[in-house]
């Protein structure tokens, strides 16, 4: 049995989990291959013009995954561990991949607000009739693979926060920072013009932090605001925060992560990517940003 | 202490009146317009939805005119932006150099109540006796609203409908007690039973669903039952404050409408995306004409739930219209795009009857 997953949206906020949980369920995973000019066009095409670029790179994904794979794993996630909502959009996502694939959608609603992470894994093996001793080894390794690579992270980050090269910080949602033809290689480009780049999801955050303004619910919002607040302790020399055109949530967070950086005097960039951004205009406004941190 | 909110269609006549009964000192929102727009949107987050726009547009005004403080009820459950409003707003206004306070008050019984009684000082039935008041006048303004829809398209002398609407409000909003409410609402009786019109009839039907801010207030949809009820046709709305609370009040609602549209989405998207899938399958099913959709410019829950509606409109064949709203739209755009659609609802209505 193949198993599509969309290289995008969703994948990016735990890549190694869904693809090592459904390998070791004996599954086969077809990722979607990294995203390309075709896939970009797919998805504008098909996608509502109004929502955002990230979704219309979702659709791109998702269909380039159709008619080639059994299923397409389209989770519905709602809440994480500390009950915290996921974006609205994602809420409805395998609703509209329904509408859009002839493939069938494989999918299961993660709210821990009702039951726990690993009952609603157990529920989505059943669907694919795996025994519970076999979901339940499936997901020890893979939750064990996650770990390993948030460790190197870790030191990765250790590493290069003692770089003596100017270190530019780079705020966005999993989905824009790792996907490099989305975010048109900004990581390579400000490495080119001499910078140390750091992701803000790259950051470790000890457990006692104070209470930030506003409480958000949304997850990634409150993760982004405590990475901020815990970056600030280092010495960096800018940041950047990239966000896809009309993200709803990013509207409300950008304010607040501006102020952030703004109040400690650190050069703030603020960068929104779609369909049409060249990447001449973004090469200019990058080199423009690097000068002013000279200076 | 001077206090003003944001502009909401002609409900804004109801929420005045539950201020001044409580004592407060009220500066009213002046109707939003273009300029007010233009002003609100110059200082308010690029990427924001459109009616935090419009309301930073309204509270301008109010403030040039010499308010200090500001109500917003904003949601703190729900899933959409809303959620932020409050916030955002203040630092919105705090950072282009007005000193406000702001309230921000829960869309729940307990703490509007709460901060009310400390606003205000009003006692327990001052308060009441002022959301009854409230109540009474919402349900006329919006009785008024449904009658108007069904005549506007009737009428002999076209226009005469809003002729009277146009007059009748300012006089609401200056009754400041039950006694003279009656009165008022015999005279209204009095003269909408005077409009001529042709009760047998037939005309197409439209549904209207969407987000309520925009669905609701005529001066942010351009008057939209207004120009199609002059084309002849009868507008139905499901969306106003009424419904809207009373989905707070029985929060089941949300339930029954989930069962009903479990073939087409599995769970809320925040706002009233449900709803509208919900709404515009029952349109369908009483055999209407054709449904509009309107929403703000980006709205995330009617963004969603768009495809949704779009593959209704695909499998029952409905006319569907779904128009965005920011401060960019201008009018004879809507126009222009309003008349192809009524032409589109004649024709599926002329050959559905013959």
């Amino acid at each position: 049995m193949t198993i599509g997953i969309p290289r995008a949206l969703i994948y990016w906020k735990r890549p190694d989990f869904w693809q090592s949980f459904f390998e070791n369920l004996g599954c086969d995973v077809l990722l979607s291959p990294k995203t390309n000019k075709e896939i970009i066009e797919k998805g504008v095409k098909s996608a509502d013009p109004e929502t955002c670029f990230s979704f219309k790179v979702f659709f791109g994904h998702l269909l380039w995954l159709d008619e080639k794979c059994d299923f397409v794993f389209v989770p519905c996630l709602k809440t994480n561990k500390e009950k915290l909502e996921y974006c609205p959009k994602f809420f409805g996502l395998p609703d509209l991949a329904k509408i859009l694939t002839k493939t069938p959608i494989l999918t299961e609603t993660f709210d821990e607000r009702k039951e726990k992470f690993e009952k609603t894994l157990k529920k989505l093996g059943k669907k694919l009739n795996k025994s519970r001793t076999e979901i339940q080894e499936a997901i020890k390794i893979a939750l064990l693979k996650e770990k390993e690579t948030k460790e190197k992270q870790k030191k990765d980050f250790f590493e290069k926060i003692k770089s003596k090269k100017p270190k530019i910080v780079l705020v966005s949602h999993p989905y824009n920072l790792y996907d490099d033809y989305v975010n048109l290689r900004t990581k390579e480009k400000l490495e080119r013009l001499g910078a140390e780049v750091i992701f803000i999801d790259e950051i470790p955050i000890d457990e006692t932090r104070n209470e930030i303004y506003p409480k958000f619910h949304w997850e990634f919002a409150k993760e982004i605001m405590e990475k901020v607040q815990a970056i600030l302790d280092y010495d960096i020399a800018g940041a950047i925060e990239i966000s896809s055109f009309q993200c709803g949530c990013d509207a409300v967070l950008k304010e607040f992560v501006e102020k952030e950086f703004k109040s400690s005097k650190i050069p703030f960039l603020y960068l929104i990517i779609d369909e049409q951004t060249g990447e001449a205009g973004l090469q200019t406004r990058l080199e423009a940003f690097i000068d002013t941190l000279k200076s | 202490m001077k206090i003003t909110f944001a502009y909401w269609g002609n409900y804004t006549i109801a929420f005045i009146s539950l201020f001044q009964k409580l004592g407060i000192n009220v500066i009213p929102p002046e109707k939003t317009n273009q300029q007010s727009i233009i002003e609100g949107a110059k200082i308010s987050p690029e990427m924001y939805c459109f009616p935090l726009k419009a309301n930073i547009g309204n509270y301008l005004t109010a403030i040039k005119k010499g308010a200090d403080t500001v109500f917003m009820v904003t949601s703190l459950s729900g899933s959409c932006r809303l959620r932020y409003y409050g916030i955002i707003q203040d630092k919105v206004l705090s950072e282009a150099g007005y000193k406000v306070n702001f309230v921000i008050l829960n869309q729940n019984f307990i703490d509007i109540y709460q901060k009310l009684k400390k606003i205000s000082g009003a006692s327990f039935w001052q308060i009441v006796k002022a959301v009854y008041f409230f109540f009474k006048k919402l349900h006329l303004i919006e009785k008024l609203e449904k009658k108007a829809q069904y005549l506007r398209p009737r009428e002999k002398i076209k226009g005469q409908t809003d002729q009277i609407l146009r007059e009748t409000f300012p006089q609401l909003e200056k009754v400041r007690n039950l006694r003279e409410l009656t009165k008022l609402k015999r005279e209204i009786k009095k003269k909408i039973s005077e409009i001529e019109i042709d009760s047998k009839k037939n005309v197409p039907r439209i549904g209207i669903i969407g987000e309520i801010f925009t669905v609701t207030d005529g001066a942010i949809n351009f008057g939209i039952e207004e120009k199609l009820g002059k084309q002849d046709i009868e507008v139905h709305r499901e969306m106003d404050v009424t419904y809207h609370l009373k989905k707070i009040i029985c929060p089941w609602k949300d339930w029954q409408i989930q069962k009903k549209i479990n073939p087409y989405l599995k769970s809320t998207v925040g706002g009233h995306g449900r709803d509208a899938i919900f709404e515009m399958l029952n349109y369908t099913k009483n055999n209407f004409d054709g449904i509009i959709h309107l929403l703000p410019f980006g709205c995330m829950p009617e963004v969603v739930i768009r495809p949704i509606l779009e593959k209704i409109h695909q499998e029952t064949g409905i006319p569907f219209l779904s128009l965005s709203l920011d401060e960019q739209v201008a009018e004879a755009g809507i126009n222009t795009r309003l008349e192809a659609f009524v032409d589109v609802v004649k024709n599926h209505y002329n050959n559905k009857n013959h």
